[in-house]
């Protein structure tokens, strides 16, 4: 029985040229469409980390007090918070539609010996589960549930 | 560093992909409510009076949620835009953007776990 190959038998002996250079952006990023959509898409990542700074923030106000909550929740009929939150929606609502589109693309072909189910269901099921959670979330939050 | 970027990689995209669900979904009624709709007067801010809001936020599923409110939408924060500075030619400097983005999450994490835990 012949032993177990060298691991570096198959090598070469000088590293080979790489044959596909690593993604670059092109010089003219701003002037392709879907390089901006895509590139908006990555931006909304300022935003969300804002979002969850102010959430910090409001909820720490929460377990301050009442006069602490009060104060918190009137800073933020500032109109800079209230751009920055209309924004942040106009954002959401972007990653939403942009993520969901992807998401069902994304599945692999099989989950043990379970199949996805077909693209549409997955694409309809995010939207139902997003639209109801909003609904849900905001009527609770809005003191019409509970 | 590079190295150790790269095997924390599966831990960074769970909280990255749940930011981009889950948070997606939690911050559209925040937003809408808490961000927007009390602020301008919209919603009857009495929903929003404290012992309402500590009375909802304080239970187990009320913490679990604002846990997850906080949390995630940062981690989907620090990963896009790390990859933001990549895309602009930052291969180079991701050693030092990554730490700072993903150090920023895990303090503000830590700090959102506490907040939710006093309630």
């Amino acid at each position: 029985m012949a032993g177990p190959a060298h691991p570096k038998a198959m090598t070469p002996s000088k590293p080979g040229r790489t044959r596909t250079a690593p993604p670059q952006m092109p010089a003219s990023w701003w002037s392709h469409p879907r390089i901006r959509t895509y590139l908006l898409f990555d931006a909304t990542g300022l935003v969300y980390l804002l979002l969850g700074l102010v959430a910090l923030r409001v909820i720490w106000a929460l377990g301050a007090g009442p006069e602490v909550w009060d104060a918190t929740l009137a800073s933020l009929s500032s109109p800079l918070y209230v751009a920055f939150h209309v924004i942040g929606l106009v954002s959401v609502i972007f990653v939403g539609v942009r993520f969901f589109s992807f998401f069902p693309k994304s599945q692999p072909p099989r989950i043990g010996p379970a199949k996805p189910p077909p693209q549409p269901v997955i694409l309809a099921g995010l939207y139902v589960a997003w639209i109801g959670v909003t609904v849900l979330f905001g009527l609770i939050l809005a003191g019409r549930i509970f | 560093m590079r190295h150790f970027l790269l095997r924390i990689e599966p831990v960074i995209w769970l909280l990255f992909g749940q930011g981009l669900l889950i948070g997606t979904m939690l911050l559209t009624g925040w937003v809408l409510v808490v961000g927007i709709g009390v602020p301008l007067g919209l919603i009857d801010p009495a929903a929003l009076s404290f012992d309402r809001a500590h009375a909802l936020g304080s239970n187990i599923i009320g913490r679990l949620v604002l846990a997850a409110l906080i949390v995630l939408p940062l981690w989907k924060g620090a990963h896009h835009l790390r990859h933001l500075s990549i895309d602009f030619r930052g291969a180079e400097r991701d050693v030092v953007v990554a730490p700072i983005l993903y150090g920023i999450a895990t303090v503000a994490s830590l700090l959102g776990v506490l907040a939710v835990a006093r309630l």
